[in-house]
């Protein structure tokens, strides 16, 4: 029963273990009962060979110690036993002295050809497992998305090669990028084993005389973290004395560094495309915003400069009529650039909500008076039910969410045609419906048109509404109270329905009926 | 409609253009109008000869309007009219609370402004000779005999909804504050008791008959208060 594996790799046995020379000795014993049991099939010089036949086996099974020791003892035995004068040691036929050299050669040459390819055996077992777990950590790494994965791939990778002979790991990374120096200290990124301390000043010594070569500084073992692009951050490997394990964790350290790099050019790619992206944005949101700002300023600058000069040639209803868009242009100017402040208050998210007790019959109310010109030769209806509670919101966000939502609506409403305003109570919500009868959003856009870019980007510059920013400060607005607003299937299959959902806060606390107290 | 008494207001308002459409609009209604540039400016000409009306921007570059607010009150009930930004609701409920009686948000139109400088000055008309009944169109009011009557037929009304009714009609239309309107209800042990507030005017306008989506009475002004429609 040699027991040669699991042995960790590199690692060689000094001493075969205890129970291999007890294993030489039993087959010695076995090797003298067979020949004492079964005497008429061993003649005198067949015994010498059964009893080298047990040397070979334990050769094949131990190495040369234990083996020299079966040959020794099957000399003595031999000697004992079988030879004249029987039970003593003494040697009387130099025949037996032939046999005593020969067992021990045999034994010698067999235990050691056994031995070494026993040794052979385990290498090679140990080298395929290694180079499957090499495998294993290169797939990982290959599939680390970021920074975090491949700390993760590395420091268990590390706790498996080093068991129980390294006793503390430590992965250290560099802040902000390769090669800060002599900036800051790399921050503790990971770390195996105990607790022992690793000063800060030792750590800076360490980084500050980094090099590409492994080194060594008090008990501790620095690997670097290193590619062509500079060097990520440290290993620590405390007290690592084996030459072997050290290599092994360099090479992880390098396949690691190289991952390292690749994910660190990934979030610097990821990051340009979201600077560009937010500067299409930005460009696109500021010729919508001019647009938006100079189509109202244009009528009013005409419109009253058209008055200035011919103002009297006019009659007078025409000037009524100019002057009246000047004032509906104006507060279309308002709207709009109250839009924009909006925007920047929710993009900044500077948002904080002045809750209060509010009736819904008063945003609804607020938000028509405040749309009333807008709203002309439209039919307007309104219908609440009469379970709907108080809602505990900031009123003027919610009224601006449905003065949002109406423009939005009378924008897209046939002349004459009707909008339904609906609040009602749905379980632990109030929903307010805003139904048009208007053209109806195709399916894929319901929740793309609440898209800040999308809006934006499309163009949808129609100035009655502004720059598409209704719909997605809107949302913002009510999202801010943990509602939501959604662009559903107008009733019937025509128009659009919008559905403002606010949750009920606090909904067991309902305010008392009647004046108390 | 214009003023025969010929009242005196005096806008303190740092802009050139604000000053001048309002002025030309209250002088075209009769008005005498004073114009001050600075808070300390608008302070002075308080003093050398009182208005029965100031129109204060909120945002001068010399002094907090608040501070103006509270300096005047120091020795003056003079009614003040404040012109305040769209952005906080705030500085509102802050003004008011200061001793402000009203105010108009800009930009507003002149028709807003001329309401209520028209409402504080016919309050202020009535201070000299405080009365106990009050009528509007639709709506009658006998505090004295705690009578209502809403297109003729006298309307019932519990003790609350009467003091909040009783409070509304003696304002006129000037706004009231959540905080003013609980502490007079209520009392001052109440002030954040909003929700007290938001039943009794559900009550109270169904009694009266008042469609919240088309109010004839009672306007809510989200997030500052309440008037009466005048």
């Amino acid at each position: 029963m040699a027991v040669t594996l699991p042995q960790p790799p590199s690692w060689p046995r000094r001493l075969p273990p205890l129970g291999h020379y007890l294993f030489a000795i039993a087959v010695v014993a076995v090797t003298v009962a067979i020949a004492f049991l079964l005497p008429w099939l061993f003649p005198h010089a067949s015994r010498a060979l059964l009893f080298l036949i047990g040397v070979l086996v334990v050769s094949a099974k131990a190495s040369l110690g234990p083996s020299l020791l079966a040959s020794f003892l099957s000399f003595l035995a031999f000697n004992f036993f079988f030879t004249e004068p029987v039970h003593t040691l003494k040697v009387t036929d130099d025949g037996d002295v032939t046999t005593l050299i020969f067992f021990l050669l045999v034994s010698a040459i067999s235990g050691n050809l056994a031995s070494r390819m026993r040794q052979e055996m385990a290498e090679r077992q140990a080298s395929l497992e290694r180079i499957s777990r090499l495998y294993a950590f290169s797939r990982r790494l290959t599939s680390a998305v970021g920074t975090t994965e491949v700390l993760d791939a590395l420091i268990d990778q590390l706790a498996l090669l080093a068991g129980t002979r390294i006793p503390a790991i430590r992965i250290f990374l560099a802040e902000g990028g390769q090669d800060q120096r002599p900036g800051p200290l790399p921050r503790e990124a990971r770390r195996h084993g105990d607790d022992r301390p690793l000063t800060p000043a030792e750590l800076d010594a360490a980084w500050a005389g980094r090099s590409p070569e492994p080194f060594i500084r008090g008990d501790w073992l620095f690997l670097p973290l290193t590619t062509d692009r500079g060097t990520f951050g440290l290993v620590a490997l405390a007290a690592a004395r084996d030459p072997t394990a050290v290599e092994s964790a360099r090479n992880l350290c390098d396949q690691a560094a190289v991952a390292l790099d690749r994910t660190r050019l990934a979030a610097d790619l990821e990051q340009a495309k979201l600077v560009s992206e937010t500067e299409q944005l930005r460009s696109a949101l500021l010729s919508s915003v001019s647009h938006d700002l100079r189509t109202p300023l244009a009528s009013i600058i005409g419109s009253a400069t058209s008055l200035l000069e011919y103002g009297e040639a006019f009659s007078a209803a025409d000037r009524r009529d100019l002057l009246a868009t000047v004032a509906a242009e104006a507060k279309h100017l308002d709207r709009h650039i109250q839009n924009l402040l909006d925007m920047t208050r929710l993009g900044q998210g500077k948002l904080q909500l002045k809750r209060d007790w509010v009736d819904v019959h008063d945003v609804i109310a607020g938000a028509l008076a405040r749309l009333a010109e807008v709203l002309t030769g439209l039919e307007v209806r309104v219908w609440i039910e009469p379970e709907v509670p108080l809602l505990w919101v900031q009123g003027t966000l919610i009224e601006q969410a449905l003065v949002n939502l109406l423009d939005n609506a009378a924008k897209f409403s046939p002349a004459g045609g009707r909008i339904d305003i609906r609040a009602e109570r749905v379980g632990g919500e109030v929903c307010i419906d805003l139904s048009d009868q208007g053209p109806g959003i195709p399916p894929e856009e319901r929740e793309r048109i609440f898209d800040l870019f999308y809006s934006v980007s499309r163009g949808d510059r129609d100035h009655r509404t502004g720059s598409g920013l209704g719909l997605a400060i809107c949302r913002g607005m009510v999202a801010a109270h943990g509602g939501q607003v959604r662009a559903l299937p107008g009733e019937g299959g025509h128009g659009t329905r919008m559905r403002l959902s606010l949750p009920l806060v606090n909904p067991e606390f309902m305010p008392l009926p009647e004046d108390r107290p | 409609m214009s003023s025969p008494s010929g009242e005196t207001l005096l806008i303190v308002e740092d802009e050139a253009q604000i000053r001048k459409f309002v002025r030309i609009s209250l002088e075209a209604q009769g008005y005498q109008v004073r114009e001050a540039r600075l808070g300390e400016e608008g302070l002075a000409s308080c003093v050398a000869s009182p208005p029965q009306l100031v129109v204060l921007d909120l945002g001068l570059p010399d002094l907090d309007g608040l501070d103006f607010i509270r300096r005047l009150r120091a020795w003056s009930t003079l009614p003040i009219l404040v012109l305040s930004v769209r952005a906080s609701e705030t500085e509102k409920i802050q003004a008011l609370d200061a001793g402000a009686n009203d105010y108009v948000t800009k930009p507003f139109g002149i028709g807003e402004l001329m309401a209520r400088v028209r409402v504080l000055l016919r309050k202020e008309e009535r201070r000299d000779a405080p009365s106990a009944r009050f009528a509007f169109p639709g709506l009658r009011v006998d505090l004295a005999r705690r009578e209502v009557e809403v297109d003729g037929l006298p309307v019932s009304l519990s003790r609350k909804e009467f003091a909040l009714l009783s409070l509304l009609v003696s304002s006129q239309g000037q706004v009231l504050t959540h905080d003013q309107i609980l502490r007079e209800v209520w009392g001052p042990s109440h002030q954040e008791d909003t929700h007290y507030l938001r039943v009794l005017v559900g009550n109270l306008r169904q009694k009266l008959g008042d469609d919240p989506m088309r109010p004839r009475f009672i306007l809510t002004v989200q997030g500052v208060g309440y008037r009466l429609a005048v």
